[in-house]
């Protein structure tokens, strides 16, 4: 059978997955935030209701009149996400209604325009997964620094020039400020490891109360890589320790995914045009990769990612392939 | 019902994105591209190893076993007695360890034979074509075998009682037990093959005779005279070749030597005389080789064309090796040796640009033995087709295995065309040249297949695990006594580990991968739409091209082409 005659509409619809966001939506090529967003309605399944907040996935999803959702899906204002999907979950309860409430925000609404809301739905225990698409700007209205955009890297707003190498601040370690809250869990992970993501989206769907999960999304347009290099760049955030993927229930450390072989973090930052700055001939180049290196084995020391115990491998969170393709468990 | 609305606000029905092609961004679209594994680039005979350990992925060894006698009749011996070219081509080696594929292959030919499986040979016309096929070792039977499976009658004549050649002759029974041996072949010559033993070229029938009664001719007569060994021009009395000796080890079992022998010589046979000696009970075996020790080579030294594991064998069971060493002088008390005197060699480029070897004074010393063997090598025997034989020794051939000294219709294949000696190269020969006459007899060219293979750099290993290689169970050496096989196979659940352990070179294995990490749901899954072997097609009305199924793909089985 030749591909001329395939009927895709039929072929797409008997897909045997849940595609929550399907095709024609108009993110960037090799988005990582859009991959992120599919594979966290892969996991959740259509039973959920989506409170998103302002930002590229809110933009590139719904060009008016399109939508590329399949679930039930809401946009209000860029602060409010959380607030939204606290009174949405109310509003379920009181009807005697069951569906899981997601809040999706990028890390502008999340770390900076939104964290009031946040906090307030975490504090107040409402059932509510908050997924938090990070990709380390503002990507949307031209890469402008948040306060998660990592330290050292150039934005619009935190430029490399005579003055300073980039951003001067660090990023915010948002993952322990909600944890703080004391809510059941809160996680990280990473468009380059699907498996672990799946896993963790499962783990928080099946907790009644606030649930919390990063997800950390490359932007080539925004951290200046090819795109088809969104995974590979992804993948050694967490190699080389700058991005560590861990899980915290009530505020206590439960999981980690080791780090089988630690990679230096020029690795990671060469192929970015965001840290171009720090490979000139420049002592303050030079001393702010050494500062990136210490955050990144920082991260290893604190959260303890060079595996040890009986599976330090961590085959289960391993994006291993198998013949098949069954290995999403 | 007031129309007053109370807030402002769009909506939109479900997926209707889809009607926006992002197909049109594109620059550059993903398309499957088969690629050939290096294992199977690399196999003398031609085989596609990685074929056969997707079919035992599968669960299905019988399949396996079908997929590798489509090219390669005799596998329970290749796995055996082949130096495994495909291993050490393999892409896993530069990752953890090669895949055990000889392993594999060996379990898949016994497998075979223990459970009687039968090649699948479609019925012959009657009246098919008949093609003579002189000499039933390796090349001849490969010949006759893929000649059958096109349709020919393949008629095979034989010198020796039985069928086998060098397999029989030349390789001892502990590194390839006659019960194999025999059943593999008798399978092959069960196909419908005329077998006429006791036949010899030249002696019992002329090639004239052969050309006039049959469509074509295959020649497969090995190499059958020793090179002509001497040391300035001196050759002791009592002279024994090597091969003379394994002919005699393998059909009598005794041997009659004295207590120290230097055998001379780098390759299979030297390693294997000089082994049989020990088992004949020899005390004192040297084996005086002018290349280097496998281990012990610096690049582009030259090195023994052995398998190391053979080499290390040989050590355990108490050959003594001289690498680069040559002898200069026999010492003689009247035409008995009682020694040898040995010399440091190696091979230099010199100032013309051509290497030789090269003696260095000074470095000489004696060696006691009592008897000298050399094992330097032999050429082909060409009673019966002597103007076939070309001045070095070997009969010539084009690429397609016809002999250049313009007999039409005459092919050769095997040791005998000198192009490297191995089993595994002679079945290769053996199938090229069934290939080329039937290409012949059709009246078209046939040329093989150059095919390039997948590059470690291709594959994306980061979703493989690190996994060990299964070693071969070895004989203890108190128990390598007489005909014992000293090396086993690996068992059923090892040669499923390495199945599961190969990359899939340049294959769809069918991972999701690129379904997974496509952000644009461009990918989608159907094994029976997609017409390539794989399992996902592209839907190009909505892939932007971004390249990243082509970046993950584990197999790099997917390239991007670019569209501008």
């Amino acid at each position: 059978m030749t591909e001329s005659i395939i009927n895709f509409y039929e072929l797409r619809r008997k897909q045997p997955r849940f595609q929550g966001i399907d095709a024609g939506h108009r993110a960037c090529l090799g988005c990582g935030e859009a991959l992120a967003a599919r594979l966290v309605l892969e996991s959740t399944g259509p039973d959920v209701i989506v409170a998103n907040a302002t930002g590229c996935l809110e933009v590139f999803t719904t060009p008016w009149p399109e939508s590329a959702w399949r679930v039930p899906w809401l946009h209000s204002l860029f602060e409010n996400a959380a607030a939204v999907a606290a009174g949405i979950e109310a509003a379920l309860k009181a009807q005697g209604r069951q569906s899981k409430v997601l809040a999706f925000g990028g890390d502008g609404a999340t770390f900076d325009i939104g964290f009031q809301a946040l906090s307030g739905m975490l504090e107040r225990g409402h059932n509510v997964l908050y997924v938090c698409f990070d990709n380390e700007a503002y990507m949307n209205t031209g890469i402008q620094r948040s306060s998660s955009t990592p330290h050292a890297a150039a934005t619009t707003t935190s430029p490399a020039g005579k003055q300073r190498m980039g951003k001067r601040h660090l990023k915010k370690d948002i993952v322990s400020i909600i944890a703080a809250h004391h809510i059941p869990y809160a996680a990280t992970a990473s468009v380059a490891f699907p498996s672990d993501l799946r896993k963790k989206v499962r783990r928080a769907m099946a907790i009644d109360g606030a649930t919390f999960l990063q997800i950390h999304c490359p932007c080539p347009l925004g951290w200046g890589h090819e795109s088809e290099e969104s995974i590979a760049v992804a993948r050694l955030a967490v190699q080389t320790g700058l991005f560590p993927m861990i899980e915290l229930e009530r505020g206590e450390l439960t999981g980690a995914m080791p780090i089988r072989e630690q990679k230096p973090v020029v690795d990671y930052l060469k192929p970015q045009a965001r840290f171009r700055h720090l490979f000139a001939d420049d002592a303050r180049a030079r001393e702010e990769l050494e500062h990136l290196q210490a955050l990144a084995d920082h991260n290893i020391e604190i959260y303890k990612l060079l595996g040890s115990g009986v599976d330090a491998l961590d085959s289960e969170g391993a994006d291993t392939v198998r013949r098949g393709g069954n290995r999403w468990g | 019902m007031s129309d007053v609305k109370y807030t402002r606000g769009g909506c939109a029905r479900p997926a209707t994105s889809l009607q926006f092609h992002t197909g049109s961004w594109r620059v550059q679209r993903p398309v499957h591209r088969h690629g050939a594994a290096p294992c199977h680039v690399a196999c003398p005979a031609g085989e596609n190893p990685q074929a056969y350990l997707a079919r035992i992925e599968e669960g299905d060894e019988q399949a396996a076993w079908r997929e590798l006698v489509t090219i390669n009749p005799l596998p329970a011996i290749t796995g055996r007695v082949c130096p495994h070219f495909c291993e050490s081509a393999c892409n896993r080696a530069t990752y953890d360890s090669a895949i055990s594929i000889h392993g594999v292959e060996r379990y898949l030919g016994d497998k075979a034979l223990a459970h009687d499986w039968h090649y699948a040979v479609p019925a012959r016309a009657v009246g098919a074509a008949r093609v003579a096929i002189v000499g039933a070792g390796p090349a001849g039977l490969a010949a006759a075998y893929h000649l059958t499976l096109l349709g020919y009658q393949a008629v095979m004549f034989e010198a020796n009682p039985e069928p086998g050649g060098t397999l029989r002759g030349a390789i001892p029974e502990y590194r390839l037990p006659r019960g194999v041996l025999q059943v593999e072949m008798q399978r092959v010559l069960d196909i419908g093959i005329e077998f006429r033993a006791n036949t010899r070229l030249g002696r019992d029938v002329s090639l004239e005779e052969l050309r006039q009664s049959h469509a074509a001719v295959f020649l497969g007569p090995g190499t059958q005279r020793a090179r002509y060994w001497h040391v300035d021009g001196i050759v002791q009395r009592d002279l024994h070749q090597a091969l003379d000796l394994l002919k005699a080890w393998n059909t009598v079992g005794k041997l009659s030597m004295p207590a120290s022998v230097a055998v001379v010589g780098a390759g299979n046979t030297a390693l294997d005389t000089a082994r049989i000696l020990r088992r004949a009970g020899v005390a004192s075996v040297h084996l005086v080789a002018h290349k280097a020790l496998p281990e012990q080579a610096a690049s582009g030294d030259d090195v023994m064309p052995v398998h190391p594991r053979e080499i290390a064998q040989a050590l355990e069971e108490g050959v003594q090796i001289h690498p680069h060493r040559g002898i200069r002088r026999l010492l003689l008390r009247g035409e008995r040796v009682v020694g040898v005197e040995m010399v440091h060699m190696k091979k230099l480029r010199g100032a013309d640009g051509v290497y030789a070897r090269v003696a260095f004074e000074g470095t000489e010393t004696v060696l006691h033995v009592e008897q000298v063997i050399p094992a330097i090598g032999q050429t082909v025997d060409g009673v019966g087709f002597d103007a076939l034989v070309a001045d070095n020794g070997f009969v010539s051939v084009n690429a397609q295995g016809a002999v250049t000294a313009g007999y039409q219709g005459v092919f050769a294949g095997g040791d005998a065309i000198g192009k490297g000696g191995t089993v595994t190269r002679a079945i290769g020969d053996g199938r090229r040249a069934a290939a080329a006459i039937h290409g012949f007899l059709q009246g078209r060219e046939w040329a093989a297949s150059v095919l390039a293979p997948v590059t470690f750099a291709q594959l994306n290993v980061n979703y493989f695990e690190p996994a060990p290689r299964p070693e071969d169970p070895v004989l203890a050496l108190k128990k390598r006594i007489g005909e014992k096989e000293v090396v086993g196979g690996i068992e059923q659940q090892a040669v499923l580990q390495e199945a599961q352990r190969c990359f899939s070179c340049g294959n769809c294995f069918a991972c999701d991968n690129c379904w997974t990490l496509c952000p644009d749901t461009a990918v989608l899954k159907t094994q029976e739409l997609a017409a390539d072997g794989a399992h996902y097609v592209f839907d190009y009305d909505y892939c932007k091209g971004c390249g990243i199924c082509a970046q993950e793909c584990p197999c790099g089985f997917i390239a991007m082409e670019a569209e501008l």
